[in-house]
């Protein structure tokens, strides 16, 4: 061999991936060639010192115990999910944070019908008080049950694609939040008989319920603001979508976060 | 032979938690680590680690027992980072001429010059600075990052490696070479602050 060796003949001798007939006409030119075999050594001190020096990080000891949990759950929520149905499966953690949910769901219902008549200034449409009491239902709910979400993440890029497939729709989600609110998941649910995107906010040590769905009704609509069951509700409609978003937080405080996802749907960047 | 030699049928059996548990949470110090050096965060390290934990499980039907779960799991970790916010920004900042550059470079010839300034003993210098070879692999852009990791901290074989990154086998030793040829010359940098002080 009289020529060099090439840069991919130096990595392949250095990682082991030479085969027995490629290996032999590598050593022998090594045997002739001084500055080749520098150039080998080099690749595999690099190799070694590059194998060292990339150990860098190691994982915080409670990440450890939360994947283990978080597997435990996962699993429990999959066995359920088999016996019960693919349509249970978001809240198939617990059959009793199911009861309970029901219970409340009746509970809520009951109050809602027994309090319009002293809210009667209460500007939004039958319609929409039947949404609103359905998505503080799912949000009573899904306190209850207190399952992780079906998508656990912090990351807009990797909460939004996960509905890819799953709605008939799509939405935008900001990327600047207000102070002290984080975005932890999403899951896919049903308003009304309709697919919809339950997305879970919290805002210090409150939980936020988004429910995002595809707009129904032809009237555009202006902002909805209520309370019930001492939970507030902002809602806002645009063209396409219906947002409801449901917490026991501050008013203002969840107003901020209504206000971030309102804006970028309708195309301003937060 | 397959690319993806743990791709087959789902099963039709539920998840088997014991069994991926016991695959994967000794591989935790090495996906966080590569989850670590591509986000360049604690915290989006943290995210990631989870999202592809709870892919791979959620998965786990899907993997044949036997394969290659280290190739798998990595796979699904390399996947998310690149749905995430930090992979597509990184994703934005490598140029097309860079790829083919690599390729240029692995048939480039000989660079025998740049060899013969270099004394075994200088070589040694240069690569017990370890700080300033992690200052040198931060400078890699995350494609070249990626191949150094998976071949050098995880020995992964560039096969399994390809299935990982999901590219031809040349592409990988391509991106190997580059790789390396950047770092070689991030240490020879004479504005290396670590070398000055050495020198």
């Amino acid at each position: 061999m009289s020529d060099h060796l090439n840069p991919n003949q130096l990595n392949a001798l250095a990682d082991g991936e030479l085969s027995a007939e490629q290996l032999a006409p590598v050593n022998e030119h090594l045997a002739q060639c001084a500055s080749c075999t520098s150039n080998a050594l080099f690749q595999s001190l690099l190799k070694s010192a590059t194998a060292k020096a990339g150990q860098r990080y190691a994982p915080p000891p409670h990440l450890h115990d939360r994947l283990a949990r978080l597997a435990k759950q996962q699993t429990t929520l999959q066995e359920l999910s088999t016996v019960r149905g693919p349509r249970h499966s978001a809240g198939a953690l617990a059959i009793a944070g199911w009861a309970i949910a029901a219970t409340l769901l009746l509970a809520c219902g009951s109050i809602l019908i027994f309090e319009r008549n002293a809210h009667q200034e209460a500007s939004f449409s039958s319609e929409s008080a039947a949404l609103v009491t359905e998505a503080c239902d799912q949000h009573i709910a899904a306190l209850a049950a207190n399952a992780p979400p079906q998508v656990i993440s912090t990351d807009r890029h990797t909460v939004k694609p996960w509905f890819q497939g799953k709605i008939p729709f799509s939405f935008n989600l900001p990327e600047n939040l207000p102070a002290d609110t984080r975005l932890e998941g999403a899951n896919l649910t049903y308003l009304h008989n309709q697919p919809a995107a339950l997305l879970l906010y919290s805002i210090g040590k409150h939980r936020v319920s988004v429910f995002v769905m595809q707009r129904t009704g032809s009237d555009p609509s202006s902002a909805v603001q209520a309370d019930h069951a001492g939970f507030h509700v902002l809602a806002f409609s645009t063209a396409d979508l219906d947002v409801f978003a449901v917490s026991d937080v501050d008013p203002a405080r969840l107003s901020s976060l209504v206000t971030a996802i309102e804006q970028v749907q309708n195309g301003v960047r937060k | 032979m397959t690319l993806l030699p743990w791709k087959r049928a789902v099963r039709s059996s539920g998840p088997q938690t014991s069994a991926f548990e016991d695959l994967a949470m000794p591989l935790l110090p090495s996906l966080y680590n590569v989850a670590f050096w591509l986000s360049r965060n604690a915290t989006d390290a943290e995210d990631l680690v989870q999202e592809t934990f709870l892919k791979a499980l959620r998965g786990f039907s899907s993997f044949e027992q036997g394969s290659n779960f280290k190739a798998w799991i990595f796979r699904i970790l390399r996947n998310t980072f690149l749905t995430s916010r930090t992979g597509l920004a990184a994703q934005r900042t490598v140029a097309l001429e860079d790829e083919l550059r690599g390729r240029e470079y692995a048939q480039a010839p000989h660079p025998e010059a740049a060899i013969d300034r270099q004394t075994p003993e200088m070589n040694l210098l240069l690569l017990s600075d370890r700080a300033a070879l992690q200052a040198a692999m931060e400078t890699l852009a995350p494609p070249l990052l990626e191949v150094v990791l998976l071949a050098d901290v995880e020995e992964l074989k560039y096969r399994e490696i390809a299935a990982v990154l999901d590219v031809p086998i040349g592409t990988v030793m391509s991106r190997i070479a580059r790789a390396r040829a950047a770092l070689r010359a991030a240490l020879q940098a004479p504005t290396t602050p670590s070398m000055e002080v050495r020198a």
